[in-house]
């Protein structure tokens, strides 16, 4: 599937002489002129036009009757007429005949004011009625879930919510019922359309049929704004629009103008629906000071002050620790305050994965989501990005249709298991597959993987064996589908994760530690973190949320979420993008850049900078993988940062010991804005465990029963799915839900474990 | 009715079909012979015998006005009311019938003997008014009495062993 060159064609439109590529339809060939022909099902996302909305017709010289613009590619000399009285008739025509049952209720409507039906017909419109006849009414709005409300009355059958079921999300629900003027687009079991993407429908609507049940009657287009932003819910990184009016986020979109190279556009419903938490009850709403006298709010601007007090004795030890969702200016200027307090250079940690054994792997040259699109293999290995970072799912599936290849290694089922093959591994022998991997990369050139950190992490040995048969593999790229969001830019800086900052505090060597949107007492080995904190003297929590840690500290400040904030996050394929604040809900809270600002000014110590955009481009100056960028650069589409250098790395040891191995899953639908957004309730997956059937009768236990489950980091009672798609000796751990902990059952390093998974009696559970 | 059973009777003609996805209206007229019409186990099995997703399957069944999605009537009446028959007098002949039945308009009689609906053209313009029982017979042109002859007569005859609609 070599690009092949690009034949241009030359043609007349509207009386202008217009170049373009061969294939190039006449409706994209009319727009590079600035010619707009009206359109509504054409979409090129969705795959090859299907001419249903007949909006588009155009008179093309030499041609039988009129075409459709959407559907007719360019032919060299052709003549094409886009506004000939001919032409404008009959868009006027087609207008009219969508409009003759359409209920006209635009006041009421949601998509009012923003509605390409609406806009067409002032431009192409007849601008008066002469429908006398009464409209079809339906039932409205339909529920078709509880995000997605249905309004019979304004579709206009343009096929385009069920091409994106059926074609891009291949969920297969969406279809359309019955014909004619009764045509209704249903799920033919009639259960609602619930799955990861079905918001993308009320995107690609071009009428308000489709609308956001959250939203409904949130607000009207000229009280909004629209900011471009980047979603931080997993490593994914897709582009979104924030909407905002009065100072709250009341809706996010995908990104209009899609980022190509990324999410082409769609976002999870995860994504589009997790702004709610931004209002949820544990929400930090102001500064706490604990000293002597009590527990009280302080304004923040003292609260930065004391801060200051608190890290300035020159004898004292600091600690900082990064949270899974920071940006890099933060990152950055943590290191910068760092440098700046205590008795030696601050230790500055992420929470994450060591990484050890990784390193080929990230040497491997990288990939870009769309280099899927012209891959001649694409091979996932490990993790589950259907369910850690959705919409890559989306791109997979959209190589396949393509031709290419798909392949799917690991222990964990996946909703790609159906239409790709898959080589299922037990877990924690990845090992066991590399001779499979080598076979599917013998002979390809552009062979694409797409690994799982956390999997591959927990398996240093396949990881480099894998790694080598790549880098002898020509042309073979490889994406990180990373685990933390803040993962891949906080690496770039040389911040490494946490495992010897937990073991300095342990030895007592810290006195003040600072946390960044971290909280380390629900992560990874919660329980040691819990029990080395008491040692230390002083915490400052920096947090959105209410934590484990919010009791502890001596002062919390609050921060303001990715939201919110203004920053740089770089995705697992490397780029660096700008998160550009929609709203600052919380009035006492402030970004994690101005509050580490704020510190070493009060230090007496103060960074140059005073922006984000400063401090970027100093960043950027410092650290090699961010050079020559600035806030300029990334406008956009962002800019793809440089690879790590390979650094040879010690190896790890294997989970030893007894009992079922633990496959931890991190799925965003699951995660803790998951859990705090209400408009997510029908759909967030709760913190459990799974077992597969042989394992659950050898326990005595069914689905919905409780098990305790061991290791020797902690324990946890947790309810029990069992699912005969998972593999036998092992533990899926399910976490996410911030209520429930589950993730301290893991070592500090989310190495491999075991677990001992025992049937809980009913009269032992506590809740 | 079986998926694999749909699948026999769908290898001969496979080669016919480039696209597949137009296996699915013999499956479904095939599936429907057996009760006369398409309880959602035989579209499950379409939908099986055919590759497609039970809900594409019902999509297109759903198109289709032959394609019962509810139970019918033994025989089914379908009177054409297109310009033709329309001009012709086919209300006329509709609700002549209805009345016979003892119909309030389209509909199944109590007995499960009869259904009766309007349908568009059926290509019998030359017979206007036209009545098609099942996709079998026209009858035309109509009238009123010549109707309920035929439904007299219909009513005699036993259950056949496969619909034809
Ligand atoms: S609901 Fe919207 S997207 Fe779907 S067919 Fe109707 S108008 Fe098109
Ligand atoms: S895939 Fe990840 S980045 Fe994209 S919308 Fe979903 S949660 Fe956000
Ligand atoms: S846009 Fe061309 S037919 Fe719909």
């Amino acid at each position: 599937m070599a690009d092949q060159p690009r034949t241009l064609m030359t043609l007349t439109i509207n009386g202008q002489v217009v170049q373009a590529a061969k294939g190039t339809m006449l409706v994209d060939a009319a727009a590079a002129v600035g010619i707009e022909i009206p359109i509504f099902c054409y979409e090129p996302r969705l795959g090859a036009p299907i001419g249903a909305c007949r909006m588009c017709l155009v008179e093309v010289e030499g041609m039988r009757g009129l075409q459709t613009a959407c559907s007719t590619p360019v032919a060299p000399d052709m003549v094409v007429s886009t506004d000939s009285e001919v032409a404008a008739e009959a868009q006027d025509g087609v207008l009219e005949l969508l409009l003759a049952n359409h209920p006209l209720d635009c006041p009421v409507c949601d998509k009012g004011g923003e509605c390409p039906l609406q806009d067409r017909t002032f431009r192409f419109g007849p601008g008066e009625t002469r429908t006398l006849e009464p409209k079809m009414h339906f039932p409205k709005p339909l529920d078709l879930s509880p995000l997605v409300a249905l309004d019979r009355e304004r579709c206009i059958a343009c096929f385009r919510c069920v091409r994106f079921s059926q074609d891009v999300a291949e969920d297969g629900h969406l279809t359309f019922q019955e014909r004619g003027d009764h045509i209704e687009i249903a799920t033919a079991s009639g259960d609602p359309y619930e799955g990861r993407f079905t918001g993308n429908t009320i995107d690609l609507c071009p009428v308000g049929a489709l609308t956001s049940n959250p939203y409904r009657f949130v607000s009207r287009p000229w009280e909004i704004t629209n900011t471009p932003s980047v979603c931080a819910g997993c490593a994914m990184g897709c582009n979104i629009e924030i909407t905002t009016r009065d100072n709250e986020v009341k809706r996010l979109t995908g990104r209009p103008e899609p980022n190509m190279a990324v999410e082409e556009g769609w976002i999870c419903d995860r994504g589009r629906w997790g702004y709610p938490a931004l209002r949820g009850d544990d929400r930090l709403p102001g500064a706490v000071l604990v000293d002597g006298v009590g527990r009280r709010s302080v304004p923040l601007e003292r609260a930065l002050g004391v801060a200051a007090d608190m890290l300035i004795p020159h004898e004292a030890r600091v600690g900082i620790l990064l949270g899974e969702v920071v940006t890099v200016e933060t990152g950055f200027l943590a290191m910068e305050l760092g440098d700046r307090v205590g008795a030696a250079p601050a230790m500055v940690r992420r929470m994450g994965i060591p990484g050890d054994g990784l390193g080929l792997m990230r040497a491997l040259p990288g990939a870009q989501m769309d280099d899927l699109d012209h891959a001649d293999l694409v091979l996932v290995l490990g993790g589950d990005p259907c369910s850690q970072q959705p919409v890559a799912e989306l791109r997979i599936r959209k190589a396949r249709r393509r031709g290419v290849p798909v392949v799917v290694v690991g222990p964990r089922p996946t909703a790609l298991d159906a239409s790709c093959e898959v080589v299922r591994t037990a877990p924690g022998q990845m090992t066991d597959a590399v001779v499979a991997i080598r076979e599917h990369l013998d002979g390809t050139r552009r062979a694409i993987v797409l690994w799982d950190e956390a999997d591959l992490a927990a398996e240093p040995g396949a990881a480099e064996e894998i790694a080598r048969a790549m880098a002898v593999t020509e042309g073979a790229r490889a994406i990180e589908m990373c685990a933390d969001v803040s993962g891949p830019g906080l690496r770039a800086l040389g911040i490494s994760a946490d495992a010897d900052l937990l073991e300095a505090i342990e030895a007592g060597g810290i006195d003040v530690l600072v946390t960044i949107s971290a909280d380390p007492t629900a992560g990874p080995a919660g329980d040691r973190w819990a029990a080395a904190l008491d040692g230390v003297g002083t915490i400052i929590e920096m947090a959105s949320y209410r934590s484990g840690l919010t009791d502890r500290a001596a002062l919390v400040l609050p921060l303001l979420t990715p939201l919110e904030e203004e920053g740089v996050l770089v995705s697992m394929a490397g780029r660096a993008q700008r998160l550009r604040p929609g709203a600052r809900e919380a009035a006492g809270a402030a970004a994690a850049w101005e509050v580490l600002i704020g510190i070493t000014h009060r230090l007496g110590r103060p960074v140059p900078d005073r922006t984000p955009a400063q401090a970027f481009a100093r960043l950027a100056a410092r650290h090699a993988p961010f050079a020559g960028m600035d806030y300029g650069t990334l406008d956009r589409e962002g800019a793809v940062i440089a690879a790590a250098v390979a650094t040879p790395d010690p190896r790890r040891p294997e989970a030893g010991g007894e009992g079922l191995v633990i496959v931890p899953c991190t799925p965003v639908f699951g995660d803790a804005t998951a859990h705090r957004s209400d408009a997510l309730a029908s759909v967030r997956e709760p913190t459990h465990v799974g077992l597969a059937p042989v394992e659950a009768q050898r326990l005595g236990v069914r689905t919905d029963s409780r098990v305790r489950i061991t290791t020797p980091h902690g324990e946890a009672v947790l309810p029990l799915r069992v699912d005969s798609r998972l593999h036998e000796g092992a533990a899926y751990l399910v976490m996410g839900d911030p209520a429930v902990r589950a993730m301290h059952l893991l070592p500090v390093d989310r190495g491999p474990v075991r677990a001992n998974v025992t049937a809980v009696a009913r009269e032992d559970v506590v809740t | 009715m079986t998926a694999d059973e749909i699948e026999e009777y769908l290898a001969p003609m496979r080669h016919e079909y480039a696209d597949p996805r137009s296996l699915i209206l013999p499956a479904l007229r095939y599936a429907q012979g057996e009760a006369g019409w398409l309880p959602p186990a035989s579209m499950s099995a379409v939908a099986e015998a055919t590759g497609f997703t039970e809900a594409y399957v019902e999509s297109v069944a759903s198109f289709y006005d032959r394609c019962y999605l509810e139970p019918v009537g033994r025989r089914v009446l379908n009177v054409c009311v297109t310009l033709s028959c329309m001009l012709r007098g086919s209300d006329e002949i509709f609700d002549h019938i209805a009345d016979y039945l003892g119909l309030d308009g389209e509909g199944t009689t109590g007995d499960g003997m009869f259904t009766l609906q309007r349908v568009q053209c059926i290509g019998a313009c030359d017979r206007a008014p036209c009545l098609q029982v099942d996709s079998g017979e026209q009858v035309g042109p109509l009238e009123p009495a010549d109707a309920t002859c035929l439904i007299d007569d219909l009513r005699d005859l036993p259950a056949p062993e496969r619909y034809e609609r």
